[in-house]
């Protein structure tokens, strides 16, 4: 869709005088803007008559794809009583079912738990990323190929097979009900140690060598001169991080038997044998939507940049 | 890279392998001395965890079940009750067992909790329910089940098990037919009879003929039904599994004839085939006129019908014929799962709270629940203005007189059964196919799983 016209981000800040000399690593050099504005006018005039079924397959995607969130919020903002309704036009207007949830739990509390414990698992996945993937990249030691697989291997085995013999561990430590036992059997993620060593393993050895003569230990080299270069390539996996742990369900109600600590877990207060309260289902769910699209907003060029690279990579 | 791929996936079959190893084995024996545990003494302090499926749910029910075990700490100030919702992300009610199942293994199952009464079997046997009559002695447990509002003699006995009383009938609903009157009165129907299965097929064909569509749900004949599907069973005479627990009865000639009948109903084009959350939105959006379901849905029902401004009635369940019609109750009891003696009296204490009259004028008023002691609906009744007030509630208070329990099928294997019964159901009422064979396969994949 558009991720063939959207450059990778620019590199923010400038680098050291090492860096300087390196081409960058987020993705191919821009062109001038005007060129760049040339090439896309020469597009435009060329792409309704050769890709014109596929730009109305893509359309008709994203309809679907975005349908289901416009149905959200057009649930939410009708009427308790017309939340069975089913004209696709919006309205009539009302603020009810966002006034019962918030009055029926406490969201936002939810809403500041949620951010803190996806926060929290996306900085230090990222920093267990960062670590692991630059030791595989760095040097070759025994076993590097055995270890790597085993991350490869955590990766493959299904969360389910895993969830009780970590239910067990985080009871062992006295963490049920907080939001530390969340986190913590989450802390390392193999998917973005992957990634990033894919990364690493195409970082210049030229830059690494050259910051070791000018005298940076192992440890400095890390931070003042692959972090830095790496910053887009982070920033994307952050996101990508960040939306994945906002998103987790199935582990925090394993671990949450408090329905008033995490989002994902409040709403399906609103789910009963009795019947569901599909309105405030719906506001419930398009509050806990507002960070991601604040998110999808502000770090546009960054999220479809992860999921690029993910993709790719 | 084919090399690399095999070698991890053995590394993950491996640790798959491991992982399911350290699941298995939760059965926990029932170890419980005849003695009777002793009273708590005045000042010795007792924490009791408490877990209820109402607490998943948001508003009333957990402000109800939160409001009584606060009253209950009020008179009880020695007893603290950290009262939770079961664990996991399945649908409230439906992951009871589980819950408790995987605490267990972790070794802090909940001292008291709430289940539901297909799981009756497996608690007694596997989960390590306590027998209550054992603990307190059977006068304690007949006291507490009578009182000036004693519960139904039908609701009494529910969650005994081989001759001992395992767990406290709770909240329980029973199958009821409702009704869009608006609807019928449109196709001319006014003071239906809806007593017989023929009749309520000729009520449903005339609104379909109105509406050009099948106007009739039944939740019992989908899949999370069969509570309710095993009074439709019964009410033709077939019984899913026989007197001495040992025989599956999915495919007696009276089974067959029972589903036979539901499937002409769509053949006829007027039942409709929906899942069950689409059937219990289907009156509410008057797409149908009538559906047989839990007594339950009646507060949202009764919402939807005054926002929508068409008018709710009620009927008992429709018997076959000349036959009475056998409801069989949802719902669940309270159950001691804890084996410290004074947890178990302290347990014991809050199961008589939450099931006190105090506690069913709480219950029945703001979540709607059937209040197990049914003559505080009579005159004189603290629940009498309430009942009055209700109409709908005659039929599912009067069909209590014909309650027959919901059948927990024996062994750990009691969900598959169900789910082998639900998808026979299905498959023949709603898509078709052959009575006689589907149910007689059902019946024989099923009686293996029988112990």
């Amino acid at each position: 869709m558009a991720f063939i016209t959207i450059a990778p981000p620019a590199q923010p800040g400038s680098l050291d005088a090492s860096t300087d000399l390196q081409p960058s690593l987020s993705g191919p050099t821009t062109a001038p803007a005007a060129g760049r504005g040339r090439r896309r006018f020469a597009s435009l005039r060329t792409v309704p008559l050769k890709t014109l079924p596929s730009h109305v397959l893509l359309i008709a995607l994203a309809v679907v794809s975005i349908f289901p969130i416009y149905w959200m919020f057009v649930t939410a903002f009708r009427p308790s009583s017309d939340a069975l309704s089913t004209n696709p036009l919006p309205g009539p207007l009302s603020l009810e079912n966002f006034q019962y949830v918030l009055k029926t739990i406490p969201i936002a509390g939810m809403l500041a738990n949620t951010f803190g414990m996806a926060l929290t698992l996306a900085v230090s996945q990222l920093l267990v990323a960062i670590l692991a993937s630059y030791g595989f990249a760095r040097w070759d030691f025994v076993g590097k190929k055995a270890l790597y697989l085993l991350f490869v291997g955590s990766w493959l085995v299904p969360f389910q097979v895993t969830m009780i013999p970590n239910y067990l561990l985080v009871s062992q430590m006295g963490l049920l009900n907080t939001i530390t036992g969340v986190v913590i059997p989450q802390l390392c993620s193999a998917f973005a140690v992957m990634m990033l060593r894919q990364h690493l393993e195409a970082f210049p050895k030229d830059l690494l060598d050259a910051s070791q003569m000018d005298g940076r230990s192992s440890w400095r080299t890390l931070w003042e001169v692959v972090v830095p270069n790496l910053r887009p390539a982070l920033a994307a996996l952050g996101i990508m991080l960040f939306i994945s742990a906002w998103n987790e369900y199935l582990w925090p109600s394993l671990i949450m038997q408090k329905s008033d600590a995490l989002i994902q877990v409040g709403i399906r207060g609103f789910l009963g044998a009795e019947g569901n309260n599909w309105g405030a289902i719906m506001a419930a769910s398009s509050l806990a939507c507002l960070p991601i699209f604040l998110i999808y907003i502000f770090l546009q060029r960054y999220v479809v940049d992860a999921f690029v690279r993910s993709g790719l990579k | 890279m084919r090399p690399l791929r095999s070698i991890a996936l053995t590394i993950a079959v491996g640790t798959a392998a491991l992982a399911l190893a350290g699941c298995s084995g939760t059965s926990q024996a029932s170890t419980v001395s005849t003695q009777i545990i002793p009273e708590l003494k005045s000042d010795q302090q007792v924490n009791i965890t408490f877990e209820s499926y109402n607490l998943a749910q948001a508003g009333v029910w957990t402000d109800t079940v939160k409001g009584l075990v606060s009253d209950f700490e009020k008179a009880h100030p020695n007893i603290h009750v950290t009262a939770q919702a079961p664990q996991g992300g399945g649908a409230v009610g439906s992951n009871t067992v589980s819950s408790v199942q995987t605490q267990l293994l972790a070794g802090h199952a909940p001292d008291v909790a709430q289940l539901t009464f297909d799981s009756l079997d497996f608690a007694a046997t596997q989960l390590g329910a306590q027998p209550i009559s054992d603990l307190v002695g059977q006068k304690a447990v007949d006291d507490a089940l009578g009182g000036a509002h004693p519960f139904h003699p039908n609701a009494k006995h529910l969650a005994d098990w081989n001759g001992k009383t395992y767990g406290i009938p709770y909240v329980f609903s029973t199958p009821v037919l409702f009704y869009n009157a608006t609807k019928l009165a449109d196709a001319g129907i006014t003071n239906p009879d809806l007593s017989t299965w023929d009749k309520v097929e000729a009520a449903a064909k005339a609104v379909s003929a109105k509406s050009g569509k099948p106007s009739l749900d039944i939740s019992c004949a989908s899949i999370g039904g069969n509570w309710c599907m095993q009074g439709v069973f019964k009410s033709n005479g077939a019984q899913v599994l026989s007197d001495d627990r040992k025989t599956i009865g999915f495919g007696s000639d009276a089974a067959v004839d029972t589903v036979t009948k539901l499937a002409q109903l769509t053949k006829d084009g007027v039942l409709r085939n929906a899942d069950s959350s689409a059937q219990s939105e289907g009156l509410a959006k008057g797409d149908t006129a009538f559906i047989l379901t839990t007594s339950a849905l009646q507060g949202s029902f009764m919402s939807a019908a005054t926002k929508g401004g068409w008018q709710l009635k009620a009927a008992g369940m429709p018997s076959f014929g000349g036959k009475p019609s056998v409801p069989t109750n949802s719902g669940s009891a309270l159950f001691v799962l804890s084996q410290d003696p004074a947890k178990q009296r302290a347990g014991w204490e809050l199961i008589k709270f939450m099931t006190s009259d105090h506690a069913y004028e709480q219950i029945s008023t703001k979540i709607g629940y059937l209040p197990l002691r049914t003559s505080l609906t009579a005159a004189g009744g603290s629940l009498y203005d309430w009942a009055q007030k209700n109409p709908l509630l005659a039929p599912n208070l009067a069909q209590l007189d014909r309650l027959q329990p919901w059948v927990s099928y024996p062994g750990n294997s009691y969900v598959q059964i169900d789910d082998i019964l639900g998808k026979a159901v299905e498959n023949v009422v709603y898509y078709g196919k052959d009575a006689k064979t589907t149910m007689a396969d059902a019946q024989k994949r099923a009686q293996d799983l029988i112990p």
